[in-house]
Order: C-alpha cells, then sequence, then structure tokens
C-alpha cells in the first residue's frame, strides 16, 4: 500500500490544489490581523485570506461557516460572525472548549491559520425580508446571530422591527461589548440583556432567556424568530415562543455537531440523512422535528 | 464495447495479470499469518484466489493519508513573524487490483456517490479511483455469511469493476470468462492478447453465476427490504430494541473497518519534530462505532453508549444511504462484518427484526 | 567534548529531579568530562517514568534509554523509586519480545552529591550504547513471516480433553438454566452463550426473560469470555456464565474493584476445553486456504474427545487437535469461584503455566527475526481496537489512551509503529493483570498474534514476582507493590 505519510517526491506526484476552491481539504493560508478578548473564555480573531484574489472574491451569507484551523494543532468550526457586507476580515470568536480552541485563543496578530470556507447553508435571509426579526442568543450563540444582525442593519430598510435579546450567565461572560453597546443605543431595534446572576449595579434584565422572553412577549405576527444558545436554552425558549403562538417554520435555530471534513464526506455529522456540515447548520423547528430524535 | 469478453486458461493467469498491469502496480489476496489481505503482486506471481479477509478499499481509500503538509518559515524581513506553506502533493501510482469479489467491487460504487458525486468532490478519492483498474473475481460458492442478493449486489454483479472474471471448468482444464465492463476495462484487457471467449464458454460463465445464484438463494432467500428504511427510522427511538440487538456488542471497529462501504474518517494534525515548524494534515479511517466519533468538545455525545452507535451503523447502511441515494443500501451484503465481528453480531439478523412489523408498537 | 569517537547517538535520559539531575549538575559544575549524546528530560521523581516513555522513545529512534533517579531508601516520595524499580525491571524483560536489545535500556540511581558516579554512569552507559551502535528500527526489518501459526500442529495437550458424554452434559446444562432461571428476578441479565449465525459460532446471550435460558448452550465453541461485559453493568446486579479460565477474569476484576462483589452472581461450569475456530476452519478446508471462505457445518455435535461436524461433508476432528492454545495447559477447568459450578467438578487440570507455543516460536527467533516478524505481522492491523475491547481488563474502552490527543501517545497513521505501540501499551497496562485468556487474539479480526506479547509479559511477572493474575481477590498485584529488598531483581551494576 503507498505510504502515503512521507512527503512524496516520485514519478507519480500529484499536486492536488492550491487552496480551498479547487481541494476541499487544503485551507487558505490567512493572517490574523486583530484579536479580542470577548470574556474570559470567548476570543475574537480578525482574519483575511493571504491570496488577495481569493480575499477579494470571498463570498458567503450569514451563517455561514469556516473550518478555522492551527496547523499542528487541528481544525475546528466556527461560524463566520462578521456580516457579508463588511469584508475587511472574516471574524470568528471563539470558546475556549478544547484542543484547538484553547491552542486559537494563544494567537496575536500576524499569526497565520488555515481557513476552509464558507461552508454549510445560511439564514434565509432573503425569505425574512420584510418581517419582524426576534433574535435570541444565549453565550457563544450570539456569534451566528451577530453576522444575520449585522446584515440587516446594514439593509435595514428591508427589514421589520428588529428585537434582540442576549443572555449570559454573568455580565462577565458578555461578548461583543461594542457591539452591544451600539445595539443599545440605536432606536431602530429592542435590545435586551439579561443575565443568570446579576450584581447589585446591573443596569438590565436578571433571569433566564426563557422568562425574559415571555416578559418581552414578542409578536408573532409577520415574525420569524431566530435563537442560538446551548441546548437547553433553546429547548425552553422553544417552549417559549410556542406559548407566544409562533409556529415550528417560523423559528430558526443552528445545530451543533462534532465536524471533521465539514463537506458531506467524513460521514460523523448525521442526523438521520442530514448531514448537519451541508444540510445544516441552520435549521427551522419544523425541520428538526422531522429529524430523529439524536440531538 | 458491447460484449468484450476474453478467455484465460488458468495456466495463463499469471502472465494474463502481468500484461493487464503493465505500468501499474497490481494489488492481490496474499495470506499473511491467518489471514488474507491485499498486496502488491511481483510479476509471475500465481495470485491466489481465496476471498480476502481485508477488501481491497485501502487501496483507493489508504487506512491513513496525508492530505498535505504545512512548512513554516521565519520572514526574513520581520524574523519574529513565520509564513506557512502548503503541500498538497501526492503520490497517485496508477494501480490494478486483482481478485476482489462483486461485494467489493460494489463498496467503490458505494464510495463514488459520496466521494465524487456529492455536493464536494473529494480530489484525493478521485485520483485514485482514476488511477485503478478493478478486476473483479465472480463468486462460485455462497458463504454461510454471504448475502449479497439481499442487498442489490450479487454473485456476479459488476458495479463498480472494470473487468469481471468468471472462472470457469475445473482443475487444470478450466480458465476464466474475462468480461470488460468499462472503456478502461477493455484497453486492459486488450494488453493482454488473449482469445475471444466463445459462445461455449460464455453460456459456461452464464451458468457459474446462475448456480451462483441459486446457491445464494437456497441458502436464504432474499427478504424483501423495501420497507427497511421507514422501519428503521420508527424503530429509532425504540431502546428496548437497540438495546437488544447491542447487548453483546463490544463497540470496537471491525465491523466498519473490514466492510468495503464504509467511507468514515477522521482528520488530525502531527508535527514533525517538536518545534512545530513542519507537520501534515493526516486523514485515516473512523468509524461511527467509536464514541470519539460523535463527542463534542462540551463532553456531551448525541451517541452516548454502543447501542445508539450500532443504530447509527444499521441506521445508515439500510435507511439514511438508501433515502439519499435512490435506493441504493450501503451494504453489499458481504458477510465480513459478521465473520469479523468477535462476538457475531449479524447485521442481517438485526434488518430483518427491525423490518418485521412490530406487535409491541416501538415508543417512538 | 565527546568522550568517546565516532558519530553522536540518541541517547535520552529521564532523570529525577531531586537527585539524579542534581547528580548530573554536579558533574558539570565539577566539569567531569561526559559525552553529549545524552538528551536530559527531567522528572519529577523515577516513579513518575511511565515505561511508555521508554518504550516511545526506542521505538521512535532512540539508540539508548536512560533512567535515573534517587538511591532506594532515598527517594524525596519516599517510594516511588521502589514501584519505579519494580515497573522498569519489568519494562527491561519485555523488550526483547519485540526485538529490542535490553542493553539500549538501563536504570540507575545517582544521588545529587554523586557528580563523579553520574559521570561513571553516562559514560559507561553511553559506550555500552556505541557498542551496540544504531537501534535497528523496527518498520525497517526484512519481514519475517513463519508459516501461520495456526497451520502447524498444534503440540499434544498436556491435560486429557474430553467432554463428557452428551446426556450428561444436557443434564448439567438443565441444572445450570434452573439455577439462572430462580436466580433471574434479582437480576438485571445473566450473560451466556447461545447458538450463533452458524453451527461453528457461539454468540453471547443475554438472558433477561425465563424463555431466553432455553437458549442457553454449553460446551466447545462458547469461546468468549463474558467477564469482558460485567464492569458496563455497574451499579446493576448481574450474572454472568463462565468457564475455569473466565472465572479468572472475574477474580481480577473483583480485586482491583472493577465490579462490586455484590453485584455480579456467578455461574460456572467445569470445562475440557473450547476451539479455536480458525483451527477448525482450516481443518475443515483445507484446500484453497480457507481464511475467509466460510465453512457452514449444518451441525456440529460434541462426542468426548471429538467433535463432529455434519454437512456437505461431514468431518469428525479430535478436540485436541482444533483446541484453544490456553486449553492444552489450563489448571484451573473447574472455575475458582462461583455461587453456582456445575457439571465435572473434577474436571482434570493440566499442569499450568508452561510456554504457550506462540511464544516458544517467539522465544526461538532471533532479535532481528522479531523485528521482522512484528512488523509484517502489524502491517495488516487495522487498528479496530476489538483487542482491546474484548479484553476483560481494558476498561478504560472510550478514554482509552490509544486515541487520545491528550496525552498524545498515538497518531492515527496507519503504520506499524504506532500499531505496534498500541499493543505495547496494551501488554504494559496488562502487565501482572493479565489473565491469559487470549480473547485479545481471539477478537483479531486479521488474526494478529498479539496474545503472544501478554504470553512474555506474564512470564516475566511470573519470573520476577511469582505472581499470577486472577487467581486470589484479595492479593496485592505486583506493580502496586513493592519490596525494599527485591528477591529477584539484580541491579545492573551502572
Ligand atoms: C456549525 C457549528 C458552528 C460553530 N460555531 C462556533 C462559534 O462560532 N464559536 C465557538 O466558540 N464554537 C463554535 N462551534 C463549536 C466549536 O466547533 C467547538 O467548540 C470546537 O470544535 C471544539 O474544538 P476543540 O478542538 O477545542 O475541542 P476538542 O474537544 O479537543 O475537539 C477535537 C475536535 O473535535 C471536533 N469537535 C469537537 N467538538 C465539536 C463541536 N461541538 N462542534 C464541531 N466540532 C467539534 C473538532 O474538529 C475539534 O477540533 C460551532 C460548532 C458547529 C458544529
Ligand atoms: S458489531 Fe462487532 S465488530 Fe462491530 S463494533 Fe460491535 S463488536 Fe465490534
Ligand atoms: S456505517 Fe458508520 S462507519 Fe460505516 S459508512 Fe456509515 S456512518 Fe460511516
Ligand atoms: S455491512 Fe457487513 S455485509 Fe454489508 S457490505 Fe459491510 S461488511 Fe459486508
Ligand atoms: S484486533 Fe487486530 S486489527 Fe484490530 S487493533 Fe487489535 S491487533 Fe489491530
Ligand atoms: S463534518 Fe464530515 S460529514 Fe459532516
Amino acid at each position: 500500500m503507498p505510504d502515503a505519510i512521507t512527503p512524496q517526491a516520485g514519478v507519480h506526484a500529484t499536486t492536488l490544489g492550491t487552496g480551498f476552491t479547487d481541494n476541499p481539504y487544503l485551507p487558505d493560508v490567512a493572517t490574523v490581523l486583530e484579536t479580542v478578548q470577548e470574556t474570559p473564555a470567548i476570543k475574537t480573531l480578525r482574519v483575511r485570506i493571504d491570496d488577495p484574489a481569493r480575499m477579494e472574491s470571498f463570498r458567503f451569507n450569514p451563517g455561514q461557516v469556516g473550518q478555522l484551523s492551527l496547523f499542528g494543532v487541528g481544525e475546528s468550526t466556527f461560524v463566520i460572525n462578521s456580516p457579508p457586507t463588511r469584508m475587511d476580515y472574516l471574524q470568528f470568536s471563539i470558546m475556549r472548549a478544547g484542543e484547538v480552541t484553547a491552542a486559537l485563543h494563544g494567537l496575536k496578530p500576524g499569526d497565520k491559520v488555515g481557513v476552509r470556507a464558507p461552508l454549510g447553508n445560511w439564514f434565509p435571509y432573503e425569505d425574512m425580508r420584510g418581517k419582524d426579526i426576534v433574535f435570541v442568543g444565549g453565550g457563544i450563540g450570539m456569534a451566528p446571530l451577530r453576522t444575520l444582525l449585522l446584515y440587516m442593519l446594514d439593509n435595514r430598510a428591508d427589514y421589520g422591527n428588529i428585537t434582540l435579546l442576549y443572555g449570559a450567565r454573568t455580565p462577565t461572560d458578555m461578548a461583543f461589548r461594542d457591539d452591544v453597546q451600539e445595539w443599545l443605543g440605536r432606536s431602530d431595534m429592542q435590545t435586551t440583556l439579561t443575565v443568570d446572576q446579576a450584581p447589585e449595579d446591573w443596569p438590565h434584565r436578571a433571569g433566564l432567556i426563557p422568562h425574559v422572553l415571555l416578559d418581552l412577549a414578542p409578536s408573532n405576527a409577520n415574525s420569524v424568530a431566530v435563537l442560538c444558545g446551548p441546548p437547553i436554552m433553546i429547548k425552553f425558549t422553544v417552549e417559549a415562543l410556542k406559548k407566544l403562538h409562533f409556529a415550528d417554520e417560523q423559528i430558526y435555530t443552528t445545530l451543533e455537531r462534532r465536524m471533521k471534513c465539514g463537506i458531506g464526506i467524513c460521514g460523523r455529522c448525521n442526523i438521520g440523512t442530514k448531514y448537519v456540515c451541508v444540510d445544516g447548520p441552520v435549521f427551522t423547528y419544523a425541520e428538526l422535528k422531522d429529524l430523529p430524535n439524536e440531538l | 464495447m458491447m460484449s468484450f469478453a476474453r478467455y484465460i486458461a488458468r495456466g495463463e493467469l499469471a502472465r494474463a495479470l502481468d500484461d493487464m498491469a503493465r505500468g501499474r502496480v497490481a494489488y492481490a489476496p496474499r495470506r499473511e499469518g491467518d489471514a488474507v489481505v491485499f498486496r502488491p503482486r511481483a510479476e509471475g506471481e500465481e495470485p491466489l484466489l481465496a476471498r480476502a479477509t481485508v477488501p481491497p478499499k485501502g487501496v483507493i481509500f489508504p487506512q491513513s493519508e496525508r492530505l498535505f503538509a504545512f512548512i513554516r518559515e521565519k520572514d526574513p524581513n520581520d524574523p519574529g513573524r513565520t509564513t506557512v506553506r502548503l503541500d498538497s502533493t501526492v503520490d497517485i501510482e496508477p494501480a490494478l487490483i486483482f481478485g476482489g469479489r462483486p461485494c467489493d467491487a460494489r463498496g467503490f460504487h458505494i464510495f463514488d456517490r459520496v466521494y465524487l458525486n456529492g455536493p464536494y468532490r473529494d480530489p484525493y478519492y478521485a485520483a485514485r479511483r482514476e488511477a485503478t483498474v478493478v478486476v473483479t473475481l465472480a463468486c462460485t460458492k455462497a458463504g454461510s455469511t454471504c448475502f449479497c442478493h439481499w442487498t442489490g449486489c450479487g454473485p456476479a454483479d459488476a458495479t463498480g469493476s472494470d473487468i469481471l472474471l468468471t472462472p470457469v471448468g475445473g482443475g487444470d482444464e478450466g480458465g476464466f470468462v474475462a468480461m470488460a465492463v468499462t472503456e478502461r476495462g477493455c484497453a486492459v484487457l486488450e494488453q493482454a492478447n488473449l482469445p475471444e471467449a466463445d459462445a461455449a464458454r460464455m453460456d459456461a460463465a452464464q451458468a457459474v453465476h446462475a448456480a451462483t445464484q441459486a446457491a445464494l438463494d437456497a441458502q436464504s432467500p432474499a427478504p424483501d427490504l423495501s420497507a427497511t428504511p421507514a422501519r428503521l427510522l420508527e424503530r429509532f427511538s425504540d431502546a428496548d430494541f437497540w438495546r437488544d440487538m447491542s447487548d453483546k456488542c463490544l463497540s470496537c471497529g471491525a465491523c466498519t473497518y473490514l466492510c468495503p462501504t464504509c467511507y468514515c474518517f477522521n482528520i488530525t494534525d502531527e508535527n514533525d519534530g517538536g518545534d512545530g515548524m513542519r507537520g501534515r494534515r493526516l486523514r485515516s479511517w473512523d468509524n461511527c462505532m467509536s464514541s470519539l466519533f460523535t463527542r463534542e468538545a462540551s463532553g456531551h455525545n448525541p451517541r452516548m453508549g454502543k447501542a445508539l452507535r450500532l443504530r447509527n451503523r444499521v441506521g445508515h447502511k439500510f435507511s439514511y444511504y438508501p433515502q439519499l441515494h435512490e435506493g441504493v443500501v450501503s451494504c453489499n451484503g458481504c458477510g465480513r462484518c459478521i465473520t469479523g465481528c468477535p462476538v457475531s453480531v449479524d447485521i442481517r439478523e438485526m434488518v430483518v427484526r427491525a423490518t418485521q412489523a412490530n406487535e409491541e408498537t416501538p415508543n417512538a | 567534548m565527546p568522550v568517546l569517537k565516532g558519530k553522536e547517538l540518541r541517547v535520552v535520559g529521564f532523570l529525577c529531579n531531586w537527585c539524579s539531575y542534581g547528580g548530573a549538575d554536579t558533574a558539570g559544575v565539577g566539569r567531569f568530562s561526559q559525552p553529549t549524546d545524552l538528551r536530559i528530560i527531567r522528572v519529577p521523581c523515577s516513579g513518575r517514568v511511565d515505561p511508555m516513555f521508554v518504550v516511545k522513545a526506542l521505538l521512535g529512534g532512540a539508540d539508548g534509554v536512560l533512567v535515573s533517579g534517587c538511591h532506594p531508601r532515598d527517594c524525596h516520595y519516599s517510594q516511588g523509586n521502589f514501584y519505579a524499580r519494580r515497573r522498569l525491571e519489568t519494562l527491561k524483560t519485555f523488550l526483547p519480545a519485540l526485538g529490542i536489545d535490553p542493553d539500549r535500556f538501563q536504570y540507575t540511581w545517582v544521588s545529587a552529591s554523586e557528580g563523579q558516579r553520574w559521570k561513571n554512569v553516562v559514560s559507561t552507559f553511553v559506550e555500552k550504547v556505541h557498542q551496540l551502535g544504531h537501534a535497528p528500527r523496527i518498520e525497517e526489518a526484512a519481514p519475517y513471516l513463519p508459516l501461520a501459526e495456526k497451520g502447524d500442529t498444534l503440540p499434544a495437550p498436556l491435560r486429557p480433553l474430553a467432554w463428557p458424554a452428551a446426556g450428561t452434559l444436557t443434564a448439567s446444562l438443565e441444572q445450570l438454566r434452573e439455577k439462572i432461571r430462580a436466580a433471574l428476578p434479582e437480576l438485571d441479565c445473566v450473560i451466556g452463550w447461545q447458538q450463533g449465525f452458524d453451527a461453528l459460532h457461539a454468540t453471547p446471550l443475554f438472558m433477561r426473560k425465563p424463555e431466553d435460558v432455553d437458549k442457553l448452550t454449553w460446551g466447545p465453541l462458547n469461546v468468549h469470555n463474558l467477564a469482558t461485559y460485567l464492569p458496563q453493568f455497574k451499579n446493576r446486579k448481574v450474572g454472568v456464565v463462565v468457564k475455569g479460565c473466565d472465572s479468572r477474569s472475574v477474580i481480577e476484576l473483583l480485586q482491583e474493584k472493577l465490579v462490586e462483589p455484590d453485584n455480579v452472581r456467578v455461574f460456572g461450569m467445569a470445562c475440557e476445553g473450547v476451539v479455536d475456530v480458525e483451527r477448525v476452519r482450516k481443518a475443515m478446508e483445507p484446500a484453497e486456504g480457507a481464511a475467509c471462505t466460510d465453512v457452514a457445518p449444518a451441525a456440529v455435535a460434541v462426542e468426548g474427545d471429538g467433535l463432529a461436524f455434519e454437512g456437505d461433508t461431514p468431518v469428525r476432528l479430535k478436540l485436541a487437535d482444533v483446541v484453544a492454545e490456553k486449553c492444552r495447559t489450563c489448571d484451573t477447568p473447574v472455575p475458582l469461584l462461583g455461587d453456582v459450578v456445575e457439571g465435572n467438578a473434577s474436571a482434570p487440570a493440566g499442569p499450568g503455566p508452561d510456554a504457550p507455543p506462540s511464544l516458544e516460536a517467539l522465544d526461538a527467533m532471533t532479535p532481528e527475526q522479531r523485528r521482522g516478524f512484528w512488523r509484517a505481522q502489524m502491517d495488516r492491523c487495522l487498528r479496530c481496537y476489538a483487542c482491546r475491547n474484548a479484553c476483560p481488563m481494558c476498561v478504560c474502552r472510550d478514554h482509552c489512551i490509544a486515541e487520545s490527543r491528550d496525552p498524545h501517545w498515538t497518531t492515527q497513521e496507519g503504520n506499524v509503529r504506532e500499531k505496534l505501540q498500541f499493543q505495547v501499551i496494551h501488554a504494559l497496562h496488562l502487565a501482572g493483570r493479565c489473565t491469559e485468556c487470549g480473547e485479545c487474539q481471539r477478537a483479531c479480526p486479521v488474526n494478529i498474534p498479539v496474545l503472544a506479547l501478554k504470553q512474555w509479559m506474564n512470564r516475566s511477572v511470573l519470573t520476577l514476582f511469582d505472581y499470577r493474575a486472577g487467581v486470589d481477590v484479595n492479593a496485592v498485584p505486583p506493580l502496586l507493590a513493592f519490596a525494599v529488598e527485591e528477591k529477584n531483581i539484580k541491579e545492573h551494576g551502572l
């Protein structure tokens, strides 16, 4: 059997592509421009693909993800949380969880990473035009919402009322502070923050997301709700939305599954016939209910 | 190209193979210890005709392979910084696989649908598949765990092959009818300079196909599996059923690594040396019977126990894959997962029992 | 300044922080001239040196490995080096099984003040390694595949092998079934065997309902060691049917508190030997090499010391010719523990440990042949880990270090080194725990003789510590104990 491990230089040497566009396993090399320590556990990386032509032609839709890699450590999936309307850099926000995420937290501007993107499906932002949008984000779940929210703010006239409910465990666990400050100040959207444990001087809400949501009671008329967060939060938030008479088709969320290839081949991310990496990560609650119960 | 058939006398086989494999590495079954595995064959070597313990999928989908190497270099202008170069060079040898059985060759067809015709094309697989000629040996015996005839495969199924060889006649008198089933197969067969297979021999080959098929039917009539995809979904939440099916399973990966259709893999990085300046990204066989396959960083695992993992293996082969691929099941009935399983978990039994209407309605 | 002429070799030293590292320092401060081949890795204590450190270094291309700690009785942690001595000595006796020259590995004691001694130790060891030269790599050895092991005729068993007449056997089985039915209500399930996919193959049976018990079989086809399933029944009451050898695994599990005595009911039956299915296959289809071409007898009948296979070609095989290797010498045919022991309680025992044929075969090879042997054998390893998952004492399973990234012992490369490394991990982790049930090898779908490594290890443990695993629930495993003066360990004079 061919020893595929030793670097090859024999007569049959073949080069399989130069980047993601001609070899879906081959990342584009990118450079970290900036890093932001969002919370003790979340760090944001802003990166640009080194090949200017590739960066120039890079297109994606809000909700699509990338495989970010640190060579020698590995690859992990993160949503591109900058919007397609702002292409100075691609932004990823990374919660420290294991091997790759811990290593990514150690990066500084100038360091090299690999990017395979865009992957997966996206929020149907075109179908959402003209509708009221309710965003509900918990913890790192704010990342996928951010890209869609910013896209909509950049195309503000196309959408109706925008409501954001963002929750975290404590105030220090809230990411995207600058954005949040701006959103709080905007009159064309309604922003509510909540934390599980509120200190004395916390000017916002305290309490679990589903409770606060019931309190806010957004209308279901001509609306869609977009939720992201830990599974337990999703579960109870969906229950709250059902009480507010949102139909299953009006609720969007994203799924998480251990991923490797990101292109529907390696076989691990399926739920029944759906491969989260290519058929997801975005699903309506109606679609989720049709999937086998394996979350 | 219709019915391009040649005859290889038994004594001519090694020579014919040499000619067909000209310019290629020929893989053929070889006995190693108490197993039969595919290994590069030496010129003139008399090939073993026994069915191999491990299918030849590794020739096209190696147990592990380098996706690319990374090489970091210090930036000459700014010594604090490094740049990275990626090298995706791989060695793609022209190859020939001799002596796989129809169930083995059809495995490549199951791969093709995912690796070549899915949303993304896999360039590594594509290059090796393109470079490999598959010469398959039709079966003359029904092994006790063979059930190819249940799955759409069969003892003379040529799907995935370039050339199908059928043994005809016995002993030294005998030989093989070689039928090319692809253009490439024709070209390769032409190289061997063989006589045409005459009508009598073609009839003999037909008879061999029919006899083996009959033996299989006699051993285990093919059940109707048309309802299986739906039934497996109905069974999805039937915890008792999957517990009963998986009680004895050890949750190793023998069944999947022996399976000609199992195509899952892992991707990991390795450094060469301790300074992180060079290394490679590997892909290596992986399988859904392993806990790590789906364990997430949080520790959450959607397939926590072996019952849920076995459910995926059976479900993928007999429900999800056929739903995505026009009813084609991703099992060719080779039976290797049964014979190779240390505790004889029997996929036939699981599929049949899942398919049977259940009196106690599954608590879905 | 290299003291030794010639090319530098790669020698790795694991030095304890408190003594030997200080000793090396003292030597440096004293400007004693030393060979420069040594790469020093500081460890908190010689007791921290996992034998895998040494193996990984040697398999990875080191030409020699030296471990040095505080002198006995002088350990900073008082006993670390006593444990280390046992582990490292065990390792030293194991290395030849892989074809690695044991002289490439030494362990010794040097205190912080012994600069001169450190110099001598290093010089002597490095000189020895230079005499041996570059370490040959296993993956580069010429493949050596002597005749298929099981194709060779098996030496005659050292005990009589004869199952009771069919009637007696059925009567004992019926008694066993009765006892199981009676116990079933208070148990989650009872694990036994039933017929598998053909008459030659039994398969584990999980009995939950009384009617399941009817399927229970007993006889020479019950090859699996069902003790493997016990740890997964944590906090649940479970019954298990055992052969004599299987009972030793239960004892070992109890000894290591991996199962709770109150939660397991053991149903024992006396055993007259089980078959090696691979041997049966071969015996039944000697032509055209039957490795995977299935042999499907319509029925198998046990006739005392033989087995009658009915089918297209009826065959009668002598049990002695197709019996599993371990049964030839088995000295525990009657389970050593069991709430219920059925059957012929006076089943004749064999003489106990001797050199099993596959160990003898390994013994007979030169080191170079052994390297070639493992290279050729491991080449076809699928990394399926059936060997691990079938092992009753491999209880880590989903958390095994074979697949973890942290610690990162093995890569996912499909090469001989990584594959063999796992087999060494298995053998080392089983040192003093392996009951030689042979499940690892039986489970291997490509028939790699991995048991031989454990047999080698078991012999080492027996020789060094006079210990066999799985005999006494209350025994202390040898690698979890030490003696201040070790009876069978000679210091290696560095
Ligand atoms: C569609 C999608 C979008 C995501 N977006 C974000 C995001 O924007 N920000 C963020 O912080 N996290 C996100 N995650 C989760 C993130 O991918 C994991 O936390 C991360 O892969 C853990 O990697 P690790 O190496 O640190 O963990 P380890 O436990 O060491 O995992 C090893 C490898 O397994 C895989 N893996 C393990 N857990 C997961 C997982 N939950 N999802 C996918 N692959 C996994 C990865 O390949 C990972 O490198 C997303 C996951 C998915 C599936
Ligand atoms: S079915 Fe058999 S081979 Fe497959 S994981 Fe289970 S025990 Fe292993
Ligand atoms: S059965 Fe499992 S390992 Fe095999 S292809 Fe399907 S998901 Fe992959
Ligand atoms: S699932 Fe089993 S029988 Fe089917 S092709 Fe795979 S190994 Fe063969
Ligand atoms: S059972 Fe055999 S093939 Fe599988 S990992 Fe163990 S040695 Fe390798
Ligand atoms: S991540 Fe590989 S198939 Fe989805």
